[in-house]
């Protein structure tokens, strides 16, 4: 008995680890930031962003290269990764937040809360984003929008520019989640 | 008994590790799942024109440059009043992009009567993530036309004949990144020019030019320029051509202030044929002034 005993236990972490599925991830996130001012309107997306969804933890992470952001004009994308992101030094935007009242069984659709911790150009800003959470058979896909200011992230414009950027940039964004296979 | 105890040690450091993994953060978890795709440096120079001559930046399919390249210079004792300078020369061009590695352009400069045009081929593209591409490299030939009208005979008959003059400029532009800030770019020059009968100047000219820029903020750098001539001309006395100055960028309008001893704008007369050395003195002081505007006539989609 004694012998079977951590047997029994190693089967059941393996088995812990097949049935049950707390993990989701997207590959293909899209997120798209706007900025629209009367001189100017500038529009990228990106999408190669990825997340991971821990059902169970309730919690999200984002992750995206500011590189993979497509822009309408080739010198918005130069100017927006050499000057303003400064994307050589802080290649990755990220996010790890909680989602509030999250109830992963729920088929309907559900907004929720999700409080977090941004990260954009190297500075961490506490955010909350409002989102809607779809649960299709099994597969979650979460999407929303935000405005976050360029002040707080420190992004500089000079100010012969400061017309041409707006000071607030709305964020939309949408992932697809599929089970995660590690 | 022995082995019971490593059994159940085993079974215990395995635990541990597995709940590790399950507790190991997400944003880690995900840093793992970037696909491996290649990193290419952007803006290794943020102008197709470090100054003088080109940069190994390519502009992306559809741009189209717009660009009105200025020199002001004063004549050594002038007698008259000309507003700011004594003369100005300008170089008119334009520069379509028709890939995002292949440029054509075509330019006309007023003062010395030259017109001249371009193609450019970028063909090696730094790397960001490995050293595999150390450094970018591209292609330019220039071609570049100047006619000469020169009168013989008597007074009663003048004869005007008229000779074209064509110079083939080849130039192979490496350049590489050094950091973010830093830009470094060295260019062997060959310059063939038809023969004169005149002179026993060569017809082939070799030159090394040597450029670099320093980022001063996020949208404005100095820049520098120097060419070095390795068989000068012989029937005139030339200098290298220097140059200094700041490349400033306004979304679309790229604007250059630069002081230099060159006075001429195309590749083959400013690097052999400079006949001033650089300095503040009147006729060898040469401000330039280049303003470019980019045209992006084809835009992406966003979808």
């Amino acid at each position: 008995m004694n012998k079977l005993f951590p047997l029994f236990f190693l089967l059941i972490s393996f088995a812990d680890f097949d049935v049950k599925q707390s993990q989701f991830i997207a590959r293909q996130g899209q997120v798209s930031f706007f900025s629209y001012t009367s001189v100017e309107n500038i529009e990228a997306k990106n999408n190669q962003v990825l997340s991971l969804l821990d059902i169970d933890k309730k919690e999200i992470a984002i992750s995206m290269l500011m590189r993979a952001f497509v822009f309408k004009k080739d010198l918005m994308y130069e100017h927006f990764n050499e000057s303003y992101i400064e994307s050589d030094m802080y290649p990755k935007a990220n996010f790890i937040g909680k989602i509030i009242d999250f109830d992963a069984s729920n088929k309907e659709t559900q907004t929720r809360i999700v409080r977090g911790k941004l990260t954009i150009h190297g500075i961490t800003k506490e955010i909350e984003i409002k989102t809607a959470i779809e649960n299709t058979k099994g597969n979650y896909s979460i999407s929303g929008d935000f405005d976050i200011s360029i002040k707080d992230f420190q992004i500089k414009v000079p100010p012969i520019l400061s017309s041409n950027i707006a000071k607030t940039i709305s964020i939309k964004f949408t992932f697809q989640y599929q089970p995660y296979e590690e | 008994m022995k082995n019971k105890k490593i059994y159940q040690l085993l079974t215990i450091a395995f635990m541990v590790f597995s709940s590790s993994i399950n507790a190991q953060d997400l944003l880690d978890k995900l840093n793992e799942e970037f696909p491996d795709k290649p990193v290419y440096e952007i803006a290794t120079f943020k102008t197709t024109r470090i100054g003088l001559g080109h940069s190994i930046e390519t502009r992306k399919k559809g741009a189209l440059e717009i660009s009105l390249y200025n020199r002001y210079w004063n004549i050594p004792n002038f007698e008259g009043q000309r507003f700011l300078a004594d003369v100005v020369s300008t170089r008119y061009g334009l520069d379509y992009s028709f890939s995002d590695n292949f440029t054509f352009g075509l330019g006309y400069t007023n003062h010395d009567k030259i017109t001249d045009g371009f193609v450019k081929y970028k063909l090696l593209k730094q790397r960001a993530d490995s050293r595999k591409a150390y450094v970018s490299i591209a292609l330019l030939q220039t071609f570049s036309h100047r006619k000469f009208e020169t009168t013989d005979g008597g007074i009663y008959e003048p004869v005007t004949t008229s000779s074209n003059n064509y110079a083939f400029t080849s130039q192979v532009l490496v350049a590489r990144k050094i950091n973010s800030e830093l830009s470094l770019q060295i260019t062997p020059t060959f310059i063939h020019r038809k023969a004169n009968p005149l002179n026993d100047d060569a017809n082939n000219q070799f030159a090394v030019g040597f450029g670099g820029r320093h980022k001063i903020g996020g949208h404005a750098s100095i820049v520098s320029e120097y060419f070095y001539v390795a068989n000068p001309l012989e029937s005139v006395e030339t200098y290298n051509a220097f140059m200094v100055g700041v490349n400033w960028e306004l979304s679309h309008l790229l604007l250059q202030f630069q002081v230099t001893n060159a006075r001429n704008f195309v590749e083959d007369t400013f690097i052999t044929q400079t006949t001033n050395n650089f300095n503040a003195k009147d006729g060898n002081f040469h401000f330039g002034f280049n303003a470019t505007f980019v045209l992006h006539t084809k835009k992406k989609k966003i979808k």
